[in-house]
Formats: C-alpha cells, sequence, structure tokens
C-alpha cells in the first residue's frame, strides 16, 4: 500500500512537472429543481467549459425544490461544503440577502460595463436580481403570468379563439357561457393557491403595490387591490370557477375540461406535452386591470455567486454570467416556456429569433417582457410567511366564505401585524 | 421523532439495574465489581448511540426553542419563553392543533375497529387468507406520496372516477380535497385506508397467539353465539394486542404529514394544516427554526403525556 502510494505521488509530480502553467479552477454549482434544470445545466455547463478550458464545472447534490435549495444553502454557508455558485427562486433573493448569503456583483458588472450591455443585459432584466439596488444576482430563468386557452370550447360556446379576450369582463362573460356547456366542463382555472404570486399579477397588472414605496405600510387593500379581488370573486361568483386544488386545475385543465387557465408561462412545455392531441392549446397575454400602466410579477430563479474566495469569484463570475446569458436563454426557453431573461437571446436569430417564429404559443410570454417588473419579497423574518396570509385570504374569496372586501382587509391586518415594527 | 420517545421509554430499563450493594467478603467484592464494569461496558454502545441520537437532539430542540433562531444567520439570542408565548396566540398553531385532534378521533378508532374487523374476517377464512391478507396489507407496504397522486386523480372533483360514479347514480359529488368543509374527512378517509392493513396484520398475529381450547370451554360452558365468545374470550384475550395497536395508531394518526403536504398543502385557508405540517412550515419554508422548536416541543410533550395517560388507564383494565 505505501509503495502503491509513492508510485501515484512520484507520479503526480512529474505530471505537476510536465504540465505546469495549466491552473484550473473547479467551481461547484447547486441548483434546484433537476426535473426542470438538469438538462438545462449540462448543456450549459458542457459549452462553457469547451469555451473556458481552464474552469471546470462540477455540480452539487441539486434540490428537489427551491425551498429545499435555499435551506441546503443556508445549513451550508459559511463551512466548506458551500457551493461557489447557486441558483435562488427570485423571491427568496431578499431572504438569502438579509443573511448576507450572496456576494455582491456590482464590482464585476463595472469592469465589465461594455460587453454587459453587449451581451443583453438590459436595466429592466438586472433589476429583476437586485435587492434594495443591490445586484445579488443575474435572473436566469424568468417567467411571467399568462392566459392558456382550450380553442375547442371557446369555439363551442360560441367565441372566436382567434380573438381571445382581452379584459377580465370578456373572460368572465365567456367562460359563464363554457360553464353552461355542461358535461362536467368548467370555465376557469386560476392558480392562486401556493403562494402571492398570482395576485401579484391581478394587482399589479391594476397599477397597484404591496407595500407603500418606503415598506412601513400595507398597500394591497387600497382600490387597486379591491379591483383584484373583486376579479377573482367575479371568476367564481358569475363564471362559475370551482374550487380547484393546484393539481386538480392542472389535471382538468389538460384534461380539456377547463375554458380557460391562468399560470405561469413556465408551465408551458409542461403543459403541451400533457395536453398533446386532446384539444386546440393556445395562449394569450394575461388581462390587465389596467392595460396601461399595468404591471406582471416575474417568477423564476437567478444565478448567485456564493464563493468568498476571490481567485474563485472571477471564474465564478464569468460563469454566471454564460449562464444568464444569450446562450444559456437559448436552452432554457424551448426547454421550459419560461421567457428570455435575456434582449439579445429574445431577437438575435442566431438564438431564439426563429424559435418564436416556429412556436406562436411561446410568444403570449415574450410580448409580456417590458412589463416585467421583480417578485415583490416583504422584509423582515416573517417575509415569507406573509405570502401565506395572501394565500389564505384568496382562498376565502374563492370558496365565497368572506366578501373580496372582507377578506382584503383581515389580509392586510394581518400582514401588517408580520412586517418587521421601525 | 415520536418513534424516539416511544423507543427511549424500554430504552430505560437497563440503566435500573444499578450496582448492588457491597457486600463484606473481598474476593466477592472483586468478582462483583469485575462483573458491574464488564455490564457497564457492554451496555455502553447501546447507552452511547442514545444519548447521542435521541437524548442530546431532544436537548437541542428544547434549547433551540428558547431562541430565536433563524436558519442562515450565525448567530442567535435565547429568548426565554416568547416563542411559547407566541404559539398560545397563533391562529395557524391553535387551528392545526384542533385540526390534528379531529383527524386523530377520526382515524385512530376507525382504523383500529375495521382492522379488528378484517382480521377476524381473515382469520375465520380458510380459502382465501393469504389473498385477503396480501391485498389489505398492500397500502401499507405502498409508498404514501406515490398513493396521495392517486387519491388526487380518484377524488377530482370533475374528473375523477369516484364522483363520476356518484353522478351515475345521481348524486351531486362533492369536492373531496377542494372544499374547506370535506377536506379533513377526505384525508381521513386515506388516513384509514393506509393503517387498516397495518392493525390488521397485528391483530392477525394476536388472534393466531389465542389457545383454541379457550373457545371450546367456552362453549361448554354456555356461550352458544359466536358473539358472545368473541366478548368472552377473544376480546380479552387481545387486550395487550389492542393496547400495542391503539398506541401505534394514535402515534401515527397525530404524526400525519405526507397527504397534506402532497395534496393540500394544509389548505384550503388552513381546513387541513396539521401538526407536522406546521412545523414544517415554519421550520423549513420561513426558516424560523426557534418557533418550530418550540412547536415540535409542545408537540412531543403533547404525544408523551398521551401515552402515558393511556398505559395508566389501559394497563389496569389488560390481562398479560
Amino acid at each position: 500500500m505505501k509503495h502503491f502510494a509513492k508510485l501515484l505521488s512520484a507520479a503526480a509530480i512529474t505530471m505537476a512537472a510536465a504540465f505546469p502553467a495549466h491552473a484550473e479552477t473547479t467551481l461547484t454549482v447547486h441548483y434546484p429543481m433537476p426535473g426542470f434544470f438538469k438538462d438545462v445545466m449540462d448543456k450549459v455547463s458542457k459549452k462553457f467549459m469547451e469555451e473556458n478550458p481552464d474552469i471546470k464545472i462540477e455540480f452539487a447534490n441539486p434540490s428537489p425544490t427551491y425551498e429545499e435549495g435555499i435551506q441546503t444553502i443556508m445549513r451550508q454557508a459559511g463551512t466548506s461544503e458551500m457551493p461557489d455558485l447557486t441558483f435562488i427562486g427570485l423571491n427568496r433573493l431578499r431572504m438569502a440577502d438579509e443573511r448576507s448569503i450572496p456576494v455582491d456583483l456590482a464590482p464585476f458588472m463595472a469592469k465589465d460595463k461594455a460587453s454587459m450591455a453587449e451581451q443583453g443585459f438590459s436595466d429592466t432584466i438586472l433589476k429583476l436580481a437586485q435587492v434594495n439596488g443591490k445586484q445579488v444576482g443575474l435572473a436566469f430563468a424568468t417567467s411571467n403570468p399568462i392566459m392558456y386557452y382550450n380553442a375547442d370550447l371557446v369555439k363551442a360556446a360560441g367565441g372566436n379563439p382567434d380573438q381571445p379576450p382581452k379584459t377580465w369582463d370578456e373572460v368572465i362573460a365567456l367562460g359563464a357561457k363554457i360553464k353552461a356547456l355542461g358535461n362536467g366542463v368548467d370555465s376557469v382555472d386560476f392558480r392562486w393557491q401556493g403562494d402571492d404570486w398570482m395576485f401579484s399579477a391581478l394587482l399589479f397588472g391594476a397599477g397597484g403595490s404591496m407595500l407603500s414605496e418606503d415598506e412601513s405600510k400595507v398597500a394591497f387593500n387600497g382600490p387597486e387591490g379591491q379591483k383584484a379581488f373583486n376579479v377573482l370573486s367575479r371568476l367564481v361568483k358569475e363564471a362559475g370557477m370551482p374550487v380547484f386544488t393546484k393539481a386538480a386545475g392542472e389535471q382538468a385543465f389538460v384534461a380539456g375540461k377547463v375554458g380557460f387557465a391562468f399560470q405561469t408561462t413556465g408551465a408551458l412545455a409542461n403543459t403541451i406535452k400533457n395536453v398533446g392531441g386532446k384539444f386546440d392549446l393556445r395562449t394569450a397575454e394575461i388581462p390587465l386591470l389596467d392595460p396601461v400602466n399595468g404591471k406582471l410579477p416575474t417568477g423564476g430563479n437567478a444565478v448567485v455567486i456564493l464563493t468568498k474566495d476571490e481567485a474563485k469569484q472571477d471564474a465564478a463570475w464569468k460563469f454566471a454570467k454564460f449562464a444568464a446569458g444569450p446562450y444559456g436563454a437559448s436552452v432554457v426557453v424551448p426547454g421550459t416556456g419560461y421567457v428570455p431573461n435575456n434582449e439579445l437571446a429574445a431577437k438575435s436569430p442566431e438564438y431564439l429569433g426563429d424559435f418564436y417564429a416556429k412556436n406562436p404559443l411561446f410568444q403570449a410570454g415574450l410580448k409580456q417582457m417590458p412589463r416585467m417588473i421583480p417578485w415583490y419579497a416583504f422584509p423582515g423574518s416573517n417575509g415569507v410567511r406573509v405570502t401565506q396570509t395572501i394565500v389564505d385570504n384568496s382562498s376565502r374569496v374563492v370558496d365565497q366564505s368572506a366578501k373580496p372586501e372582507e377578506a382584503l382587509d383581515d389580509a392586510a391586518k394581518e400582514v401588517k401585524r408580520l412586517l418587521p415594527r421601525s | 421523532m415520536a418513534d424516539m420517545t416511544a423507543i427511549s421509554i424500554p430504552a430505560e430499563v437497563p440503566r435500573q439495574k444499578a450496582p448492588k450493594p457491597i457486600v463484606p467478603r473481598p474476593i466477592v467484592n472483586v468478582s462483583e465489581r469485575h462483573e458491574a464494569r464488564v455490564a457497564w461496558m457492554l451496555a455502553a454502545p447501546a447507552m452511547i448511540l442514545i444519548v447521542l441520537f435521541i437524548v442530546a437532539p431532544v436537548i437541542a430542540v428544547i434549547t433551540l426553542g428558547f431562541t430565536d433562531f433563524e436558519l442562515g444567520y450565525s448567530t442567535f439570542k435565547f429568548v426565554g419563553f416568547e416563542n411559547y408565548a407566541e404559539l398560545f396566540g397563533d391562529r395557524t398553531f391553535r387551528q392545526s392543533l384542533w385540526n390534528t385532534a379531529i383527524y386523530t378521533a377520526i382515524v385512530a378508532p376507525a382504523s383500529i375497529l375495521l382492522g379488528l374487523g378484517v382480521a377476524l374476517l381473515i382469520e375465520s377464512e380458510t380459502v382465501g387468507r393469504s389473498f385477503f391478507r396480501t391485498a389489505y396489507f398492500l397500502p401499507v407496504a405502498s409508498l404514501l406520496v406515490a398513493m396521495a397522486t392517486v387519491w388526487q386523480y380518484l377524488l377530482h372533483p370533475t374528473i375523477g372516477p369516484v364522483n363520476s360514479m356518484l353522478a351515475m347514480v345521481g348524486l351531486p359529488g362533492p369536492n373531496w380535497l377542494g372544499s374547506a368543509g370535506t377536506v379533513l374527512y377526505s384525508l381521513s378517509m386515506i388516513g384509514v385506508w393506509q393503517t387498516v392493513g397495518f392493525n390488521m396484520i397485528l391483530f392477525l398475529a394476536g388472534l393466531t397467539a389465542i389457545p383454541r381450547d379457550l373457545y371450546s370451554a367456552a362453549e361448554i360452558d354456555g356461550a352458544k353465539s359466536p358473539i358472545d365468545r368473541f366478548f368472552l374470550v377473544t376480546l380479552p384475550m387481545l387486550g395487550p394486542t389492542t393496547v400495542f395497536v391503539t398506541t401505534i395508531s394514535i402515534i401515527n394518526a397525530v404524526k400525519v404529514f405526507e397527504t397534506v403536504k402532497t395534496l393540500t398543502e394544509g389548505g384550503p385557508n388552513k381546513a387541513s394544516e396539521v401538526l407536522l405540517f406546521t412545523i414544517y412550515q415554519e421550520g423549513f419554508v420561513y426558516l424560523r427554526v426557534g418557533y418550530a422548536s418550540a412547536m415540535t416541543v409542545v408537540f412531543l410533550a403533547v404525544l408523551v403525556v398521551m401515552m402515558f395517560a393511556q398505559y395508566r388507564l389501559v394497563d389496569r383494565k389488560v390481562h398479560y
């Protein structure tokens, strides 16, 4: 055994002497949701290593969900097990930053200014991964909420599938007609469960915001929030939207039993696959309560640098920029339905220009890109808990156990209690 | 966690063998001391493991329950009973305590009675015994998360087979998992389905241990009907088994988590929020480890108190 070790070390020394100049950096990359991202990550890292032979990418064990991903990172933060880069959900960036986990990217960007703009990192896109003005990451996979509809049911109810509804009033009117078709057909599935993202879609779409500008007061219970909860309530009352669980809604839609579904573009590739040839699936932009000033929340994740080792940081920055850059986007979009987080990727035929011409279902998300603003994350240690309050009160509206005004007031009261006292 | 407490009670038995009083004769003394040393050495591995994997984590959880620790921060401070004070005013926690109580009150008795019934039926069956035994045991052996997905489809409000069948006979099917009024009962139904097989196996084992001649003796003594014989012989003889089955059933029901996580996420509006799910949310999603630890302590305390009360009450009536 001893002999063997000696032999090995001798061999190692000769090797090192033979190739002295080859300094290799190894980066450990961690990411969540391998079901969505494994192929994407493999492809991106392979291409990156081809272009940068001196940097080696290794993957840490991926986490099944965003939540588990961030737990893993927080447990490993500051230890030797901590990966050099990770991908964090856009609504969890604030939580990570409050614990000073991400490395500030401003100095790297300052060095790279010219090439950043050239590679399609616009200000709007950079803002998605900022927390209080600090650049904590680069948006990697981004999504916005769109309208999916079953053109066969729309036609059967007397609508024109080529002219999808543009306002919530039209959705509700057509939804009621679809519901009237009978035979177990439902009008609408609105993804209010799970998190506050789709509530934000209504609220931001009406031009509202969650908190006041200085984050000291609750603002979602203003007129915009009222309108948002009223739409939710009318979808149930007038269009007969049933109380679905998340999975039940998805199943019913892909089975061809629901007229309209409102949810993330991220689900597009899966929906196309699950629908197959069962019906004529179409997508369109989501109606906005304020068509002029309305905004939409951005879902998805951002690549974040964790390593505090300066030698590694340069390599990590290279990878982050590459993954969030046009090549990364051109791999992410077709595989999932996410919208490009990069303007160059969206427009250039070298990347996705042709893809959009050939795949019209993907265009709805693309058209909404100018409206995308960050998914709002609440401040303080109850930041994530707050969103559950909004979900719970949305569910009271959907099952009609509370009037929209009542539920909104209760939500505002509870959120106020959970915000940090300043 | 609950399993651990259940195990730790019998595990204390070897430690009660305290060193015997010193005997005056020196030779015996030496050999006895030697024996005691060997005994400690033999018990040491088990004791170290118990301290390492049961006692230490429990102490850690109790300590964390008095801090404001949040995952990701490197420091924390002691806040005394603040977490516990917050617990008693927490609507979510009260709701989940209540929901868990209802769930347990349905699932434990139902699965015990059904388990006993099925075991008796299988015991008296000669032809298909092993088939039925396997069939009823399948839900126990299957992966609950995967099975939950199947249930989710079966109970789908519009395209689910259950509601389709109800529609065929003209009944309006409820929105099983979607409505606040029915969700807890639907989950209880799945819980019963899952535990009946396990209880059945335990009862079957208990039944085979009853000597046949007791039945003949009872018959001679005038217990002519099978119902009489059941109450006179079977039920008392199953006493110890029943105590065990009841304990396990209650622990399992209080520990419900997988179905809630996969099917309802505690919704709608906390109608299916249960203890372990609340702890999971606080600790792993909201990352408030200190608060979640306080909840865990309450959860453990509830289980331990229940177990003691049960042993005290039932133990007196059972003949071993």
